[in-house]
């Protein structure tokens, strides 16, 4: 899989989502550890640790899935 | 091989406690069936007792539920079951399901390599879901985990119908653009709903077959 470039604009856009979306009662399990509330997803971003990277590339992939029309030919097929 | 399902449902903390959770509907199914089924536990979910199952017991599906990295599968807590390089080849001939994260960049290819019968479905990426924690103590009323972990027992259940391992990894990955599909129609009405599609497409992304694709039970 193409690695990404993750600078500090990427992480604020990453960040202000989680911010503004993310209810309190939502948690994610992601990439081998326990589970994140929002304040630890945002804090793992901020840091740019191993979850933190996961969190921008799931975000990235998609923002590329979408924009590249891969997506759209999924749909149209299942 | 002997038609059996073995597997492993540590429950340690929230994501395994979920895993495990979801795994009733696929041993239920495995009993249904009827399907020899073997459920391995915590105090078992280390790499020699684990070894040790895999060597006595000569099932052929194995469904692994436990946190991941590109080399290993764990058990209970911090406990490797399947390392590559040191017990991977138990899983060689097997049809095998991890639902772990990214032990299918490395492990799962590599356990697979020159197999006859053998195959392996897992994720090259973490394995993503999120869940409400108002329902925590009460999983199964969790529809938000539901978003998630449904599509992912697909891959088990249609294995346990008969259907080879290819339409099962097929039908898993139909299913989840499917759910994406109605949450993007739905999307305005819950300001979460696009982490969801993100994480169910990282999903789709990261799972991945290693091995033969026509394999059955």
């Amino acid at each position: 899989m193409k690695e990404f470039e993750i600078n500090e604009s990427v992480k604020k856009v990453v960040i202000a989502r989680i911010e503004a979306g993310m209810p309190q009662h939502i948690k994610i399990s992601i990439g081998g550890k326990d589970t994140l509330s929002k304040e630890e997803m945002i804090e793992h971003v901020k840091k740019g640790d191993e979850q933190g990277k996961q969190i921008i590339k799931m975000h990235l992939n998609f923002i590329k899935a979408v924009t590249s029309g891969e997506l759209l030919r999924e749909i149209n097929k299942a | 091989m002997e038609d059996g399902l073995l597997i492993t449902c540590p429950e340690h903390d929230l994501t395994t406690a979920y895993l495990a959770y979801f795994s009733k509907e696929v041993i239920e199914m495995a009993e249904k069936k009827p399907l020899k089924c073997k459920k391995v536990m915590d105090k078992d979910l280390h790499l020699k007792g684990f070894s040790e199952i895999l060597q006595n017991l000569n099932f052929k599906f194995i469904v692994l539920n436990g946190h991941g990295s590109p080399h290993t599968i764990y058990g209970y807590k911090e406990n490797p079951i399947i390392e590559m390089g040191e017990n991977d080849h138990l899983l060689k001939e097997r049809l095998v399901y991890a639902r772990s994260c990214d032990a299918g960049q490395e492990l799962g290819k590599e356990c697979m390599k020159n197999t006859k019968e053998g195959c392996f479905i897992g994720y090259c990426l973490p394995f993503v879901f999120y869940m409400d924690s108002k329902w925590t103590a009460k999983p199964g009323n969790d529809n938000v985990a539901k978003l998630f972990l449904e599509p992912s027992n697909t891959i088990p259940i249609s294995i346990i119908k008969g259907n080879t391992t290819g339409k099962a990894h097929e039908n898993a990955k139909r299913q989840t653009v499917k759910i994406i599909e109605k949450l993007m129609e739905s999307q305005l009405k819950e300001q979460e709903t696009p982490f969801y599609i993100e994480a169910l497409w990282n999903n789709y992304l990261g799972q991945v077959i290693h091995g033969n694709s026509e394999a059955k039970l």
